[in-house]
């Protein structure tokens, strides 16, 4: 069983080698595949002197949709089975790896999001973030019956047949949400594993006040409009 | 010089400046035909004005040079969604040819470690 953890990165040099040890540390089994989404730091060079990760240099910033995605062709032509995504900036606790794979791996699911709601664990995030998790909860509850508590986490593992889905067709940006409804639309079981989640440890987050509003706006005619969309 | 005449003047130039970009292709045909369908009728208004209040009497334009506004804006927000959709087009292109590249650097990279 060929596993890959993929860490899309932008501007993390800060925690990067972190997480990579880390991973490296608690899931020792799983290939480490940095995709470097046009970093204007150092967070490239860091991941390739970790010696534990192979990176690849996206030659522009394409976000974290288009970045995420280079890591799904990559499992896909690598012959991967398993292929799990991570942030880069440490809010995802790599001990929480194997079980989040586990859901996978069992068959019970063919796409498992780590949630930090799905018991109380831990860091749970600002007001604001927590209403913004709860409308895209709702919305895709509304959208395809699904419930899931945190449909914007990017901790998640997929197996063999996701990530060929993943690596043809991805959403560019803010790409969560949208992806689960994709899944539910075409027969693909998702499910939500709970587990722990920290602060993120540095850097700053890419969502900030002036793009909230673009992300709600955007995220909700996506997931509307994947609704209407025939998907056979 | 009277309004009839500038306008003869203005559409002939802007059928020719279109031309002329196809020519230096800078200007691709596909495009081209869009504005073709635009300069094309306003010449043809401009040559021969009475055409426009004709046109207009059918549709109950009372005012005839609205019927060209409308033309105008209408035609205008045509080409600006079809321009957003060659923008969006492509923008995938280049994300797959970005990834593409990506991919194919970092193996590039690797067969070079094995052979040094």
């Amino acid at each position: 069983m060929k596993t890959l953890v993929i860490i899309p990165a932008y501007n993390e040099e800060q925690t990067i080698g972190q997480v990579i040890r880390s991973i490296k540390q608690h899931f020792p089994e799983a290939d480490i595949l940095v995709v470097n989404d046009g970093s204007t730091d150092h967070t490239g060079a860091i991941a390739k002197a970790s010696g534990l990760a192979a990176v690849v240099d996206l030659p522009a910033n394409l976000g974290i949709g288009g970045a995420v995605q280079t890591g799904y062709l990559y499992a896909d032509r690598r012959g991967y089975d398993l292929a799990v995504q991570i942030d880069a900036d440490g809010q995802h606790d790599p001990q929480e790896l194997a079980r989040v794979c586990g859901e996978v791996l069992s068959g019970k699911a063919d796409c498992a999001i780590g949630s930090r709601f799905v018991s109380n664990t831990g860091y749970r995030g600002s007001l604001a973030r927590r209403i913004g998790i709860g409308f895209f909860s709702w919305m895709v509850w509304w959208m395809c019956g699904l419930r899931i508590a945190d449909p914007t986490s990017g901790f998640r593992a997929v197996n063999r047949k996701v990530i060929r889905l993943f690596g043809s067709d991805y959403p560019d940006d803010y790409p969560e949400v949208e992806a689960i409804v994709r899944l539910a639309q075409q027969g693909y079981k998702v499910a939500e594993v709970p587990v722990r989640m920290h602060g993120r440890q540095a850097g700053r987050s890419s969502i900030t006040p002036f793009r909230t509003l673009y992300y709600m706006a955007k995220v909700s005619l996506a997931l509307m409009i994947t609704r209407i969309r025939d998907v056979s | 010089m009277n309004v009839y005449l500038l306008s003869m003047a203005f559409c002939l130039v802007f059928l020719f400046v279109a031309i002329e970009l196809i020519r230096r292709r800078k200007l691709q045909e596909r495009y081209a035909l869009l504005w073709l369908a635009l300069g094309i009728p306003m010449a043809g208004f401009s040559l021969f004005p009475h055409l426009l209040e004709s046109i207009s009497g059918l549709l109950h334009i009372s005012y005839a040079p609205s019927l060209l506004f409308l033309i105008g804006i209408l035609f205008s927000l045509a080409f600006i969604m079809h321009i957003t959709t060659v923008i969006s087009r492509l923008q995938q292109k280049v994300t797959r040819l970005v990834q593409e590249v990506a991919l194919l650097q970092m193996r590039l990279q690797d067969e070079g470690e094995k052979e040094a």
